[in-house]
Order: C-alpha cells, then structure tokens, then sequence
C-alpha cells in the first residue's frame, strides 16, 4: 500500500492521435460489453423478481381473465357468463346502485378533502397537528369499523336513530356515511400533496395586481390544484366502487357490485359468475388507474424546482369558518370511533350497559377467537418484513442496474398493475390461479403464506413508487464509483443505499403493516380455518350477530395500528436524530 | 515513500491508453464518430469542447460505464473493449463528487480500500497519508454536508486516488465551485497529478482550465475530434477554423490564395507564411488573432493596413478595441496593452496604421 505514492514523471508527449480509417465503416452490430460477477447476481436477482411478480399478480389475473369465459366444466363459452349476468334484474340493480354511491361518496370526499387541506396548507387556524392526526385515524381501522360503529349509533337500537326521520342506516345512507368515513384519509392525503406544491410567487403577483380574495380562490388556487382535485375523485370512486367490507356490514337489501362477487363466490360457489362481475368492476378501476398516470405525469411538468412555497397569511373570517368545519369533521370522526370503542366495551347493548371486557373474549365466541388475532398480527409482520424487503430491493435494482432496459419496463408495468385491480378480483384470482390442481404452487392455499404474498401483492404499488421516489433523490453515479473502486454493488446497496433511504423504507412497512391488518377485500377468499385473520373475523362475528365482540376486534385491529404507527414515528424520529450530522449541513 | 527516478521513460514506447475508431450510436444519433486516440503513461490530457460535442460519451466509454458502439481501447496492453466497469483500472471523480453522504470522510476516502485484504491500521495509515497530501489532516471524523464545495472535490479525489489507480478520470471537476477556489484546485490537481505521475483524463469545457492543466489538449466538435496538441501548439497553430475560434480569440475574413507568397482579401493583399499550404486560387477564411494585430515596431510594409477605431472596451491589462479597416467589410478586433494606448494617445474615431504580421495570419479552408 505505501509505495502507491510513488512519484513517477510524465513520460514525453511522443503518441500522436493514430491515423484515421479512410471512410467511417458501415454500422457493425452494436458491441455488448462483458458482465461482472456482480451484474449477473443482480440480474439474477431481478429476474426471480420478475418471476415472482409474474406469479403472484398476472397469472392469477389471466387465470381470472380466462374463467370468466369458462364455464363450470371448464370449457370455453365465449361471454355467456356476462350475458347471463347481464340478464339477470340484479346486475342492473348492483351496477347503478355501485355508481350512485360512489358518486355521491366521490362528490361528499372531495369536497371534504379539499376544505381539510385547504384549512391545513393555507390558513392560520390553531391546532392544525392534532385536526391533521385526527383525520388521518380512519385509516388505521378497518372499513368495517364505522359500519359498525353506525349501526350502534343510527342501528334499530341506536342512541341517534331519530335522527334519520324513519329512515334506515341499513342502505344507502349508511354506505355513504361508512365509505366518506374511512375514504376521507386517502382523498385527504393527495389534497395536501396537490395544494402544498403550488408556487407562492402566483400569489403574490396575484395579489400585487390588486385581485379580491375570492377572485385569487377562483383563478390561482382552483386551478393549480386541478390535477389533485381530479385525481382524488377518481380515487375516491375506485375505493368505494371495489369496497366490499361497508356495503357487507350495513347494506342490508341495497346490492352492489362488490356484494355480488362475494355473494356468487361465497354463497352459491358460482365462481365463474364471479369471474364475470369481477372482470366488470375491473373497468372502472382500470380506468381511474389510466386517468391518475395521465395526471401525474401532467402534475410533475406544472411543479417547476424554482417553486416557492406559500407561507399563509392570517384572515380572520376565512381561518374561523375553516376552524369551524373542521372541529366539526373531527367530532364527527372522534364520534365514530369513540362510539365503537364505547359499544365494545358495553355488557349488553342495550339492556345493560356497565362496562368491561366481556366483549373481548373472543374464544367464546364463533368467529376465530383470538388466534384470529394472533394470526393476523403474524401476517402483517411477514408481511411487512418481506414485503418491504422485496419491494425495497427490486426498487432499487429497477432504479440502479445497468442495463437490462426490457425487463425494467416489464417490471415497472407489473408493479403499478395492483393499483388497477380491486382486492376482491385479486383474491378471486388466487383462488383460480392457487387452487388449481395442475398448480404445483398449489400447496400454498391455506397457508399464511399466500394471505402474505397476496397483501404484497394488493399493496405493492404505492410501496414501488414511495420507494421508487427515494431512490431517485440519491446520486446516480454511487454504482458507477464503487465499481471504479471494485467494491461489489450490493455492498454498496447495504453501506449506503439503505441507510440513506431507511426513512422510505420505514414508510414503507408501516403502510404494509397497516394495510395487512385492516384489508378484508382480498384475504377473505382465501384465508382457512387455520389462519383466520381478524378483520375477517370481525365480518364474521357481524355476519353472525356477534356485533359487540365484531365491533371489540375492528377496536383492536385500530389500537394494533396506533401501536405500529407510534413505533414507526418514534423509529422515524430517533433515526432522524442519529442521522442528523450528516443529512443536514452543518 | 521513496521517490523513484523516472527510470521507465522511453520515448516511443507503447502508448499507455489507446482508442481505436471509437463510434458511439444513442438511436439513430451518432454521439462520436470515429474517435482515435493514444495517451502515454503519466500524461495530463483534457478533453475540451462545447457542450454537447461528447466529452463526457467519450470519457464514460473509457471508464466502461457506457459501451462504445463499435471500436477498441486498450489500457497497458490490455484490451479493455469489453471489460465491465469493475475490471478495469481507473478511479473517477464525478461533477457531482458522488461522495457517500452516510459515511465519514475517513470511511469515503477508505471505501475503496475493504475488500483488498488492507487491515484496519493500514486503512487508518493510508486515509491520513491521502488526506494530508490533499491538505484536509484531520477530517476524517467529519461528513461530506459538512464540508465546503471545494473540500469535497478533494475527497471525492482522495477516494478515487486511495487504491491508487493506473488512470485518473475527471468530469469537469471545478465547474461547480466559484471562480476563486476553481483557480486555487486548478494548480492542486495539476501539481498532485504531477507528484503521482497518474495518467489522467479531465473532461471541461473552460478552456483557461485546459490550457493551465494539461499536457495536451483533445479538442473535440460534434463528436470528431479536430486537433490534439499542447496547449502551445492549440493556441498558436489551430488546425481549424473551430479550434481557432473556441481556445481563444479570432478575426475571421474570407479570402482567396493568389500565390505561395501573398492573398487577397477585400480589396488588398496581404503576405502570408501559410499560403504555401494551399494552392493558388483556393477560397480561404483568413484569421488572426487580436492580439497579434501590431500597433507598433514591426517592419512588414506590405502588411501594413490603415483602419479607423470605432470602439473600445477596457479589459482589465489592455484594450479591445475594433478597427474599421479600409477594404474590409467586418471590423477587426485588436487588443491594445495599457502601455501602447498611453504611448501612441489612442482615441475611440482616431486613425491608426496596423501590421497583421505574416508570420502570425492563419489559413483555412471553407
Ligand atoms: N444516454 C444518451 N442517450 C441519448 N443521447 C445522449 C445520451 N448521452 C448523451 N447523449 C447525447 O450525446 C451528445 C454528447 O453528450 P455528452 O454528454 O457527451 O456531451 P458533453 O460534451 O459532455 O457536454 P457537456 O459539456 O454539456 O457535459 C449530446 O448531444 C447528448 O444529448
Ligand atoms: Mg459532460
């Protein structure tokens, strides 16, 4: 090592550029350069990856794709089954009725979301933190939770009945009062991405040209924040059109598309009848996919990196009529929430209502007991270890592998793919794909494992490109250096990379962890008596008449979420502090 | 640490780096065409052009991180063409610095060193060696965020240097530091590289860097390389019109070859050394450059030109001033020292007899 200082001196000038070919030779084949040890690893790597995608997403789908033009025998039957669907008095019922709810639902979330991160990115009010972790609790719990929690309030015994002037909670009111519940979060969250990337300097030319307040709302703040606007309607109509966990719990007669699978499948074993409706409510889905791409592309050109970011003046009246609509969006949320935390905690509802935990032992009840909830803390764990490592990892070759253009573009199609595909029509797909005899996979079904694979797969898309993003804000030449330096990559991989993006990757397991104990849609085809998960439980329980223990476990699957969300910030934090010397400059 | 003689010195011996009839394709748009090149051992070369014209295609090639369309290179008799980026023999030093901003600069300066068998103590040895060659002694504890712009470009070179590579690459190392600390590296890598005797490649666009640094300079158009020479012979003897115009300053007129001796451009002749290059008659664009058009003291009568001043701006050590000079359709640039300006009592709209030395016209071709 110590002679490398050596001193050596230039040696005279004495090479000349050697003599130029005559004529420039025609185009040869392209040359390919040799591959490192290390390159083929990593392409090793992310072909399994591929592979695995292409297992645990598109062959279930086309398995689907190909059943709903099946029929019971197996045999091609071109579009029978969606003619019979089609015939059929329900379809038309399901279908206008998943339109109208979620139209109505799209038009209430939006407008909510929109007023929330109004009031949070461009007011003054107080206490803008706590209306911010308030609002964003519904996502913590299960879908079925405000269900439940309405019918306890507006139910047949309800404390608010009269309220509703002799209408029933069971149908529509309720599925929209339960959807706008738990929706609210998601609509709110691509709000505030939109409004808080709007570029000051607007304003103020704004208003150094002398326009009204109302005016400059019309002109600079609707406008720019179009595209989120948009987008949030769109994603807004796609959760409440697949969700089949409200409708199940307080739709009583009122079909809709996401009851009618379940219906076919679960009560009448109709899996090709299914397949159909599935492969129907896959159009709006895919849809909303195509628009939320087409606009994201068009948001990222609207933002110029000279954006400066508005900092809100104090309006009196504007900042008090904000405060208020959003003290009353908390009550109502907090409302919701207490009233199922105290409905769980209620003997006897409602005859005796002294207080214990009667409700919460869940082995005397039918419905999984407590193994259920054992079973699907287990699940969210792998689901968020393996999840999030696999995620992470493929990430990170898509972003920083040499090469390998075609199956980059393959791959980054079939990692955006979940996001079109409902949860119900994913976990059908298993059961097609999983379930069939020639499948040597098919071991699987039944397992742990595949309720694992399968939340992977159904959450795998915000994961890829929260990922994706982080990756992108690291140097490009880290690969290039450690190979000049002949450091493999994946040491590189785990000596910087990682550290420098473990932030996104604790974002990425928290979103994991969370979702896997609160989906209902896709586990609820293919979870078995052994693994029993616990927000199936809780539709069971319902389904049952069990209410009160329903509503105790939809209670714990939240404080489980609470639980993981405060671990993910203390993490977040404590790792921010360690990291601070060299995050931030000095 | 013993400094050895340059014992291996032979000229003519084999080049160190060669590239053979380099082509590099992006789609249908042809990046380099045709690139040839030799570099000898200890060698500082600059890749100098416009942006755009492949500078850093062509240096990525030589690293290997892009494959060249078709051609060869060779690196110490080996033929690299082919060879991934880990198997070959340079460190590099990136416009960004790419340092690893997780890790201490003892840690970047050592990441190198790991998997080479090297143990912790010779780490420690070697990071505080390196660090005190470059003036940074006592850093190693501190991160690259905490560190000045300049500060990093010396690490990021420290690391490329730590596993003491056989070549050097640089892609416009200085183009993101003001003006006063680029002046300052400037001489600190020129002087390390001449310490070292590493082979090194630097990729600008600054032609004062250039002309500073290297030993010789490839100035590169458009992906064809149109002159390699020390920065003596770019300056004083481009081989293009291009290369005239972009290391430097020049005046431009069309003219036309009449003899070996003499051409004529306007309404005049002019003597001129380099007609002997072309043959009579051949259309030409005659230049010179501002600094050689003579105020004073020079005997060529038959250069001697009468011109009018019609402007001057103050730079700093002299005058750039533009002559209208009779017979000629565009004004002539012509810088005028302090001293001569005093001297002669130049004034904006005086006229002035100017010698455009033979000896000092050049010729090219249309
Ligand atoms: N990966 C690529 N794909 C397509 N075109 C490319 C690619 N890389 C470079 N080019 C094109 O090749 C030409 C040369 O690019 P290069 O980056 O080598 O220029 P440069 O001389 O380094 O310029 P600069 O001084 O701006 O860095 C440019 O026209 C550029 O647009
Ligand atoms: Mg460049």
């Amino acid at each position: 090592m110590n002679d490398s200082l050596t001193l050596r001196q230039p040696k005279p000038t004495t090479a000349k550029p050697t003599t130029a070919r005559p004529a420039a030779a025609a185009r040869q084949r392209p040359l390919r350069q040799h591959l490192s040890r290390d390159e083929i690893i990593l392409r090793g790597a992310m072909l399994i990856g591929a592979l695995a995608l292409l297992i645990a997403l598109v062959m279930p789908l086309y398995s689907l794709l190909s059943k709903s033009v099946q029929n019971k025998d197996g045999a091609f039957v071109g579009l029978t089954n969606f003619a019979r669907y089609a015939n059929s008095p329900s379809l038309y019922n399901s279908l206008s009725h998943s339109l109208t709810m979620a139209l109505v639902c799209t038009l209430i979330v939006t407008s909510l979301a929109f007023m929330a991160a109004y009031a949070l990115s461009r007011s003054c009010m107080p206490l803008k933190r706590s209306f911010r972790v308030i609002l964003a609790l519904p996502i913590l719990a299960p879908s079925l939770l405000p269900a439940i929690s309405l019918v306890y309030l507006f139910g047949n015994q309800g404390v608010l009945k009269s309220w509703l002037l002799g209408d029933s909670i069971y149908g529509p009111i309720g599925i929209v009062i339960a959807s706008c519940f738990w929706v609210l979060p998601h609509a709110m969250m691509i709000m505030l991405t939109a409004l808080s990337h709007t570029d000051a300097r607007l304003y103020e030319s704004a208003r150094v040209l002398g326009s009204s307040p109302w005016r400059i709302f019309f002109t600079v703040t609707l406008p720019s924040a179009k595209y989120g606007i948009i987008s949030t309607a769109f994603v807004v109509f796609t959760l409440v059109i697949t969700d089949f966990g409200v409708p199940k719990v307080i739709g009583g007669q009122y079909d809709m598309l996401a009851t009618d699978i379940y219906k076919q499948v679960i009560g009448q074993q109709n899996f090709e009848m299914g397949a159909a409706v599935s492969v129907i409510l896959l159009f709006p889905a895919v849809l909303a996919f195509v628009v939320d791409r087409w606009l994201q592309r068009k948001q990222a050109a609207l933002i110029t990196a000279r954006s400066v970011p508005l900092q809100p003046q104090p309006r009196r009246w504007t900042d008090r009529t904000l405060l208020l609509g959003m003290l009353l969006l908390s009550i109502t949320i907090v409302g919701v929430i207490g009233m199922a935390i105290y409905a769980s905690l209620v003997k006897y509802w409602p005859y005796n209502l002294s207080l214990g935990f009667s409700n919460y032992q869940f082995d005397l009840m039918d419905g999984g007991g407590w193994g259920a909830y054992w079973n699907s803390l287990r699940m969210a764990l792998y689901t968020a270890l393996f999840g999030t490592g696999f995620i992470f990892f493929q990430a990170y070759l898509q972003e920083k592998l040499r090469g390998f253009g075609w199956l980059k573009h393959l791959f980054q199609m079939m990692a955006l793919l979940p996001l079109a595909v409902p949860g119900m029509v994913l976990g059908l797909a298993y059961i097609f794909f999983f379930n069939h005899p020639a499948n040597p996979l098919n071991g699987l079904y039944g397992t742990l494992a595949i309720l694992v694979i399968c939340t992977i797969a159904h959450f795998y898309t915000v994961c890829h490109l929260t990922a994706v993003t982080a990756l992108k804000q690291i140097d490009p030449e880290f690969e290039a250096v450690s190979a000049s330096l002949k450091v493999p990559q994946y040491l590189t991989f785990w000596r910087v990379t990682l550290p420098v993006c473990l932030p996104a990757v604790l974002d990425i397991a928290a979103y994991l962890f969370v979702n896997a104990m609160t989906t209902v849609s896709a586990v609820v085809f293919l979870y078995s008596y052994k693994t029993m998960l616990a927000s199936v439980s809780v539709l069971n329980m319902d389904d049952a008449g069990d209410i009160a223990p329903a509503a105790a476990m939809a209670v714990l699957i939240m404080l489980t979420c609470m639980a993981a969300r405060l671990l993910h910030w203390l993490l977040s934090k404590g790792l921010l502090q360690r990291s601070q010397r060299w995050r931030s400059p000095a | 640490m013993t400094p050895t003689l340059p014992t291996d010195a032979h000229p003519g011996s084999a080049p160190y780096l060669t590239l053979r009839h380099i082509d590099q394709f992006f789609g249908q748009f042809q990046a380099l065409k045709d690139i040839s090149l030799s570099i000898s051992e200890g060698e500082f070369i600059c890749f100098l052009g416009p942006s755009g014209c492949g500078k850093t295609t062509l240096l990525r090639i030589i690293a290997g991180l892009d494959c060249q369309s078709s051609g060869e290179l060779h690196q110490a008799g080996r033929d690299i063409s082919l060879l991934p980026v880990s198997e070959r023999d340079f460190g590099i030093v990136f416009q960004s610095y790419a340092l690893f901003p997780n890790l201490s600069v003892a840690d970047n300066i050592a990441y190198g060193l790991h998997n080479r068998g090297a143990t912790a103590q010779q780490r420690q040895q070697r990071v505080a060696e390196l660090l005190a060659t470059i003036g940074l002694s006592g850093s190693e504890h501190k991160y690259p965020a905490q560190l000045s712009g300049g500060q990093q470009q010396r690490i990021a070179l420290a690391r490329a240097l730590a596993t003491s590579p056989g070549l050097l690459l640089l892609d416009e190392p200085l183009s993101a530091l003001d003006a006063r600390v680029r002046a300052h590296l400037r001489n600190e890598i020129k002087s390390l590289q001449a310490k070292l005797g590493v082979t090194t490649i630097m990729v600008t666009h600054d032609q004062e860097e250039a002309l500073t640094m290297a030993d010789r300079i490839v100035v590169m158009n458009a992906g064809v390389i149109e002159q390699v020479g020390t920065p003596q012979e770019i300056y004083s003897q481009p081989a293009s019109a291009f290369v005239a115009d972009f290391v430097g300053q020049m005046n431009f007129v069309s003219g036309e070859v009449l003899d070996q001796h003499t051409l004529k451009i306007g309404g005049r002749t002019l003597h001129c050394h380099k007609c002997r290059d072309f043959s009579p008659h051949a259309q030409v664009r005659f230049g010179i450059r501002p600094e050689d058009v003579r105020l004073r003291g020079h005997q060529d009568e038959a250069n001697r030109v009468r011109g009018t001043v019609t402007q001057m701006e103050f730079l700093g050590s002299f005058m750039r001033s533009r002559l209208q000079v009779d017979g000629l359709d565009a004004p002539l640039l012509a810088d005028i020292s302090m001293n001569e300006l005093r001297d002669l009592n130049i004034r904006p709209g005086q006229q002035l007899d100017v010698t455009l030395p033979a000896e000092r016209l050049h010729l090219f071709s249309h």
